[in-house]
C-alpha cells in the first residue's frame, strides 16, 4: 500500500524544483542549435548599433488621474521571500538572410538575507524571414500549450523577434516562479499590461492566478513610464511627504485588446527622490497589496527607490560587451560563421556626424 | 596571437590564455607578403582591455561583500568563451631585430601587417641559431623555459667587462663559479678575489672527492700560504701599496723610493733592513713617522716575509695556470680592510707587470664586492687601461650602486638576477647594451637562480636562464643558526 504523505511546506523558496517543467529551455536549446546550423560556414556582419533591447513600447491613455493623497507605508520585517524575474536580449550581428541574437533570463531571490540567482542562457538564435514563424511557434507551443494570439499577430517582424523571444522566456520564468514560490512577493519587470503582441491576456491571467493560488503577490515595477496625468509624468508628481508611500491612480483604460490586469500606483519607497510605476494584481485585496509592499520594503534593500532583487535580476541577465564578444567567438568557433566587418553606412556617409543618435 | 599596436620599438600583442606567453619569451611576427619578420621579446604581460569586463566583475559583488551565490544554466556552454575572452592578455614586447633573408638586423623601422601577420613563439634554440650564438668554446649556462639549454661561447667573455648582479641569495656566486671553472676548462688563467672564502674548494665535488679542476685551483690565503719577500717586489708595486692602500703622502713616498733604491742597490732589501733604514733616517720627523707607521702596517699584515722559503710566488701560480689553465683564488676572507687593499694592490700590480712583459697573455679577473677593496682610481683603470693589458674583469655584487656608472656603460655582458628594489634596477638599467624597460620589467620577476643574460654573449638578445647546478664544493651558502641539521 502506498501512503501518500502530506507535508506542509515551509515558507522557503525552492526555485526551481527538479520536477519543474523544463520544456521551454530545452526547446530553446534545440531551436537555438537548429537555427545556428542553418548559417554554418556563412559570414556575418557585426551589429553596428548594439543596443540592449529590453524596454516595452507602451500606448499612452489619456484618462489617467493621480490621487494626490499618499498611502503611507510602514516597513514590515517579517521574513518574506522576495523573488524577481528579468530577461534581456541583444542583437549580435546580421547574416545575409537574417539576424543573430542572444537571449538570457535571470531569477533572483532573497532568502535568509542572502541573494541567490539562477540564470538561463544565453540562448543564441539565427532568425530569418523563413524560420521566424516556425521558431516562434515551436517555442510558444513547447511551454504554453494554448496559443492565445491569432496566427498573423503572433508572428512578428524580424526586428521584433529578439523582444518576442525574450518576452516568451520572461513569461515562462514568471510562470515558473509563480508556481514554485509560496507566500512570497514576486517582482516583475515592467507592467501588468496584457493583450499586447507579447503578452496575451489569458497568459498573464494564468500567471497571476497561479501566483495567487500559492499565496504570492505580484508587484510589477516599470523602470520608465510614459503614463501622464494632466500632461505630467505620473512619477514626477510627488507630494511633499516623507517616504515610503504609494500614490493611487484612477481612470486608466487602454483600448482593446490591451487590458490592464493590475492597478497602477506610483511608488516612492525610500528617501531618494525617485518614484516608479508599480502595478499590483487587481484581484489582490487592497489591504494585502499594501501589506505586500510593506513586506517588500522590510525585506529588501532599496537603492534609488528600486528593489535590489529586481535590480540584480536585471544586472545578471544584461549582456556585457565582453559577453557579446564571447558569443561572437562561440559562433565563429563552433558554427564556423565568419565575422565580416562591412562599413557602417552612417559613418561612411556622414563621418563623425553619423554616430548613433544623430542619424 | 594578434598584432595590436606598434609604438616605436614596442609591440603590443593580443594573446589568449591557451597561448601561454610569459615574460622573457621571444615572438616571431612574420609578414609573409613583406618577406620579413620582427623578433620581439615579451617584457610585460597585462590584462587586455576587454570592454565589459568591469561590469562582469561588478555584477558578482552586489554589496561589495561576498559574491552573489547562484547557478548558471548555460546549455550552449558560452561561459568558457566568456572566460577565454576575459582572460585575454596584452603582451608588451620589445622589438629586438628584423629577420630578412635569414639575416638579422637591429631594425624596427617597418610595420608588419596587422591583419596578415602570423605570430608564434620563437624557441631559444631557434633564436640562437638565427642569431648565430654558437662557437667552439661552449659554456652551458642553464636551461630556458622551453626546456632547451642556453649555451654561450667562452670567446664572448674574452676581452670583455662583465657584471653579475642581483639581490642576496639568488645565485650570483654560483654563476661566477660556473663561468670561472668553464674558463679554466678552456685553459684560461683566472684570478679571483674571493671575499668570503668560497672558491677555494672548487677542486672538490660536493661529496668531497677531487674533480677535474683539482690541480688547476690554486688557493692563496694572504699571511698563510701567500706571502711575498720584499726582494721579489717591483718598486712600482710597493709604491702602489703605500700610496693607494696605505695613503702615504707624496713627500714621504719620495723618501721611501730613495730608501728602497738604496737597499736594492746594496742587496739588502729585507723587512729588517727596511725597518732599520727607516729608524735611522735623518729627515723631517713627520716624514719619518709616516714611513714608520706604514712599515708597521706592512709588518702587521703578515703578508710580507724575509724568509724566501715561506714566500709563495704568485708569478709561479700564474705561469702554471698559463700553460694548463687555472684559477688563482686569493682568499680575502680573514684579512682586514687595510690588508685586503694591500693584497689586492699587490696582485693587480703583479698582474699588470706580468701582462706588460708578455709573461701572461691575458687574465680573467673575478672580483666579488669589489668596492670593499678596490681603490677609486682602479675602476677606470680596469675598464680602460687594464683591459688593454689583458685583464678582463667580472664584477660580482649585490649592491649595484657600488659600481660606478662608467662601468655599467662600458659593460659588455650583464648577468642579472632578481632585484625588487626600484633603485637597484634603475642603476643596472644604465648599462649601454640594454634598455631600461627590459631590465625593470623582467628582472623584477625573476625567480631565484634565474638569470637574465644581456649583452655580447647572447648577441644582444636578452635571455632568461635557470642557472645549472654544479657538482662543486662551493661553500657559498650562508651559515644559519636555525639549521635543520643541528
Amino acid at each position: 500500500m502506498v501512503i501518500e504523505q502530506y507535508t506542509v511546506t515551509t515558507q522557503r523558496y525552492n526555485f526551481p524544483q527538479p520536477s519543474m517543467d523544463t520544456s521551454l529551455p530545452q526547446r530553446f536549446v534545440e531551436q537555438s542549435i537548429q537555427s545556428l546550423r542553418q548559417v554554418r560556414n556563412q559570414t556575418f556582419q557585426l551589429n553596428q548599433h548594439a543596443i540592449q533591447q529590453d524596454s516595452l513600447y507602451e500606448k499612452i491613455p489619456m484618462t489617467l488621474q493621480l490621487k494626490r493623497q499618499p498611502l503611507p507605508l510602514t516597513p514590515r520585517s517579517q521574513e518574506t521571500l522576495i523573488a524577481a524575474v528579468d530577461t534581456s536580449t541583444i542583437k549580435i550581428g546580421e547574416t545575409s538572410t537574417g539576424i543573430i541574437i542572444a537571449v538570457r533570463g535571470a531569477n533572483v531571490w532573497k532568502q535568509n538575507r542572502a541573494y541567490r540567482y539562477k540564470r538561463l542562457g544565453p540562448f543564441i538564435f539565427h532568425i530569418t524571414e523563413d524560420n521566424k514563424k516556425d521558431l516562434f511557434k515551436a517555442l510558444e507551443k513547447s511551454y504554453f500549450s494554448t496559443q492565445y494570439g491569432s496566427g498573423h499577430q503572433s508572428t512578428p517582424h524580424l526586428l521584433q523577434m529578439p523582444m518576442r523571444l525574450a518576452s516568451l522566456l520572461e513569461r515562462w520564468l514568471q510562470a515558473m516562479i509563480a508556481k514554485v514560490a509560496t507566500n512570497g512577493i514576486l517582482l516583475f519587470d515592467g507592467s501588468l499590461t496584457s493583450g499586447t503582441i507579447d503578452t496575451p491576456v489569458q497568459r498573464m491571467r494564468e500567471i497571476l492566478s497561479t501566483a495567487r493560488r500559492h499565496g504570492n503577490i505580484v508587484l510589477a515595477f516599470s523602470k520608465a513610464t510614459s503614463l501622464r496625468s494632466n500632461g505630467y509624468l505620473i512619477t514626477d508628481l510627488l507630494p511633499e511627504r516623507d517616504s515610503p508611500y504609494l500614490l493611487e491612480t484612477t481612470g486608466l483604460r487602454f483600448k482593446p485588446p490591451t487590458l490592464l490586469l493590475g492597478d497602477v500606483y506610483v511608488a516612492r519607497l525610500n528617501k531618494a527622490n525617485l518614484a516608479f510605476r508599480l502595478d499590483i494584481d487587481y484581484e489582490v485585496p487592497t489591504q494585502d497589496r499594501m501589506e505586500a509592499v510593506e513586506r517588500l520594503i522590510g525585506n529588501d534593500v532599496f537603492q534609488q527607490s528600486y528593489p535590489e532583487t529586481l535590480r540584480l535580476a536585471h544586472i545578471l541577465c544584461t549582456f556585457t560587451a565582453n559577453e557579446a564578444l564571447a558569443i561572437q567567438h562561440f559562433i565563429t568557433r563552433k558554427h564556423g560563421i565568419q565575422i565580416i566587418n562591412r562599413p557602417d553606412m552612417h559613418r561612411l556617409l556622414f563621418g563623425s556626424f553619423g554616430r548613433e543618435g544623430y542619424a | 596571437m594578434k598584432l595590436y599596436r606598434k609604438e616605436g620599438n614596442i609591440l603590443q600583442v593580443l594573446s589568449f590564455p591557451s597561448e601561454n606567453a610569459e615574460k622573457g619569451d621571444y615572438l616571431l611576427v612574420e609578414d609573409t607578403d613583406a618577406g620579413k619578420a620582427l623578433i620581439a621579446q615579451v617584457i610585460d604581460v597585462q590584462f587586455a582591455a576587454i570592454p565589459g569586463v568591469l561590469e562582469e566583475l561588478l555584477r558578482t559583488l552586489p554589496d561589495g561583500g561576498e559574491p552573489i551565490q547562484g547557478e548558471d544554466i548555460d546549455p550552449l556552454e558560452i561561459a568558457p568563451h566568456i572566460t577565454y575572452i576575459q582572460d585575454a592578455s596584452l603582451l608588451i614586447c620589445k622589438i629586438r631585430a628584423t629577420l630578412e633573408n635569414e639575416m638579422l638586423t637591429p631594425s624596427s623601422s617597418w610595420l608588419p601587417s596587422r591583419s596578415q601577420s602570423t605570430i608564434k613563439k620563437l624557441s631559444v634554440p631557434a633564436l640562437m641559431k638565427l642569431a648565430k650564438v654558437d662557437g667552439k668554446l661552449p659554456i652551458i649556462l642553464g636551461g630556458t623555459k622551453d626546456s632547451s639549454l642556453l649555451t654561450i661561447d667562452a670567446s664572448a667573455i674574452d676581452g670583455t667587462l662583465n657584471i653579475i648582479t642581483g639581490k642576496k641569495g639568488c645565485g650570483k656566486s654560483h654563476l661566477s663559479k660556473l663561468l670561472m671553472v668553464s674558463l679554466v676548462g678552456y685553459k684560461a688563467t683566472v684570478v679571483v678575489f674571493d671575499l668570503n672564502g668560497e672558491y677555494g674548494s672548487l677542486g672538490m665535488t660536493n661529496d668531497g672527492k677531487r674533480n677535474m679542476y683539482y690541480d688547476k685551483i690554486h688557493a692563496l690565503a694572504p699571511g698563510q700560504n701567500f706571502k711575498v719577500a720584499l726582494d721579489q717586489l717591483h718598486l712600482n708595486v710597493v709604491m702602489g701599496i703605500l700610496i693607494h692602500a696605505l695613503h702615504l703622502p707624496g713627500t714621504s713616498a719620495r723618501e721611501f723610493r730613495r730608501l728602497w733604491k738604496q737597499l736594492k742597490d746594496s742587496g739588502k732589501l729585507t723587512l729588517n733592513a727596511l725597518g732599520e733604514a727607516i729608524r735611522n733616517l735623518n729627515c723631517n720627523q713627520h716624514v719619518k713617522d709616516a714611513l714608520a707607521s706604514r712599515f708597521h702596517s706592512l709588518i702587521n699584515s703578515s703578508f710580507f716575509t724575509d724568509n724566501l722559503a715561506e714566500a709563495a710566488l704568485l708569478e709561479e701560480c700564474l705561469m702554471r695556470a698559463k700553460d694548463q689553465g687555472g684559477a688563482i683564488i686569493v682568499n680575502l676572507k680573514s684579512t682586514s680592510n687595510i690588508d685586503r687593499q694591500i693584497v689586492v694592490e699587490y696582485v693587480l700590480g703583479k698582474l699588470v707587470d706580468s701582462l706588460q712583459s708578455w709573461k701572461l697573455k691575458a687574465t680573467f679577473l673575478f672580483a666579488e664586492e669589489a668596492h670593499l677593496y678596490l681603490r677609486e682610481t682602479y675602476w677606470d683603470d680596469i675598464v680602460t687601461r687594464m683591459r688593454h693589458f689583458g685583464i678582463f674583469t667580472t664584477f660580482i655584487t649585490n649592491q649595484p650602486d657600488t659600481i660606478k656608472d662608467g662601468i655599467y656603460r662600458q659593460a659588455d655582458n650583464i648577468f642579472l638576477f632578481n632585484f625588487t628594489n626600484e633603485h637597484d634596477l634603475e642603476v643596472v638599467s644604465r648599462a649601454a647594451r640594454v634598455d631600461a624597460e627590459t631590465v625593470k620589467c623582467i628582472a623584477r620577476d625573476l625567480p631565484p637562480h634565474h638569470c637574465l643574460t644581456l649583452g655580447r654573449v647572447v648577441h644582444d638578445f636578452p635571455m632568461v636562464t635557470r642557472v645549472r647546478t654544479l657538482d662543486l664544493k662551493t661553500m657559498g651558502e650562508t651559515r644559519l643558526f636555525f639549521n635543520a641539521a643541528s
